[in-house]
């Protein structure tokens, strides 16, 4: 205990306590920031098989964080649907990360939605381990990513989002 | 013998079959400017009371599914506060209670699981088993809602949520907290 008041007693080195406590706090709360590399996700989709961001390398890939309860999202959803074939063609694609915790609930608003695009989940809602890992605090969010899986923009919607994608596809 | 055998099984299922008062699940339906479902925010404000086991969305009803701790003691307003402090409001509250010979008479106070109620627009009945309360206080459902309960009763805790001087005869000290349910 003496030597820790030893420490403080120092100035320096109570400073140099203090920025390293910023510095922790600010490295736990960073979101995946615009202009970096995407980490990589690695989940199961509807038929249990892995599905891996990275495997779609090439492509231009809207990361989408929903759920069968969110009612944003399923709006969002029906403007996906309606873009989608089109940019599809092109080399667009959509991995999206459902949290819900039934895997019912999940499959049946994916049917209800008419979603044809990539699909995968991970149990446990807010506190699914993806969930943590990408600082997600509300739903819809959304991340693009270029061919090379480098993050865009964050939070697209409608004809931004639409206008970015076709942007990137020309790259 | 066999009469002191038929004491003891009577004693056993009487032991077995009563019911500990107590909560055990609630549905609470939030409100605000943004889908309340869709923000961690009111997820983490609930999940950090210490009488929450578990918080689930519900589809169907927009809501949260809340199971509390077993022998728990449940913080009704607790609640409240969290969605408030997490920027939103409570639109609607039932609360499931695992009741055993609970008399509940219209516009009369009960103690329950640790808190005064005031049962609102029920008939005379006695609640066993699980049953659904819908709390009906100023600040647990929207203000119409509210105002047509508070005209379900004269006495002025419905305003306040507090006893009034009235309820000392009956026990309840002046200013205790009362819930206003119905069923």
């Amino acid at each position: 205990m003496n030597a820790v008041a030893d420490i403080f007693k120092n100035k320096t080195m109570t400073q140099l306590f203090f920025i390293l406590v910023l510095f922790i706090s600010f490295v736990v709360n960073a979101q995946p920031a615009i202009g970096t590399q995407s980490p990589e996700i690695n989940l199961k989709d509807v038929n249990g098989t892995d599905l891996s961001l990275s495997s779609l390398k090439g492509k231009v890939v809207l990361i989408d964080f929903w759920a069968s309860w969110c009612g944003p999202c399923r709006k969002e959803n029906r403007h996906l649907v309606a873009i989608y074939p089109r940019l599809k063609a092109k080399g667009f694609e959509i991995y999206s990360i459902s949290l819900d915790d039934e895997k019912a609930d999940w499959k049946k608003a994916i049917g209800a939605d008419k979603i044809t695009w990539l699909q995968v989940n991970e149990r446990g809602g807010w506190d699914a381990s993806v969930a943590n890992a990408w600082k997600i605090n509300q739903i819809p969010t959304t991340y693009l990513l270029n061919k090379e899986g480098k993050i865009i923009a964050r939070d697209l919607q409608g004809r931004d989002l639409e206008r970015k994608i076709d942007e990137l596809l020309k790259q | 013998m066999k009469t002191k055998y038929i004491v003891l099984v009577i004693i056993m299922t009487v032991a077995l079959g009563s019911v500990e008062a107590q909560f055990t699940k609630a549905n609470l339906q939030a409100s605000g400017l943004t889908c309340a479902m869709c923000s961690k925010a009111i997820d983490n404000a609930l999940k950090q009371l210490s009488f929450i086991e578990a918080v689930k969305p519900d589809i169907k009803n927009s809501a949260f599914n809340i199971v509390f701790k077993e022998k728990a003691v449940v913080d009704i307003d607790a609640l409240k506060n969290a969605v408030e402090d997490a920027g939103f409001f409570v639109a609607k509250l039932k609360i499931t209670g695992s009741f055993s010979n609970t008399e509940v008479k219209n516009d009369q106070h009960i103690n329950f699981a640790g808190s005064e109620f005031h049962f609102i627009n029920v008939s005379d009945q006695v609640l066993n088993g699980e049953k659904e309360i819908t709390v009906v206080d100023k600040n647990f459902l929207t203000a119409t809602a509210f105002k047509k309960y508070s005209t379900a009763t004269t006495m002025p805790c419905v305003k306040t949520g507090k006893a009034g001087s009235c309820c000392e005869k009956a026990g309840v000290a002046a200013g205790t907290r009362i819930y206003h349910v119905t069923i």
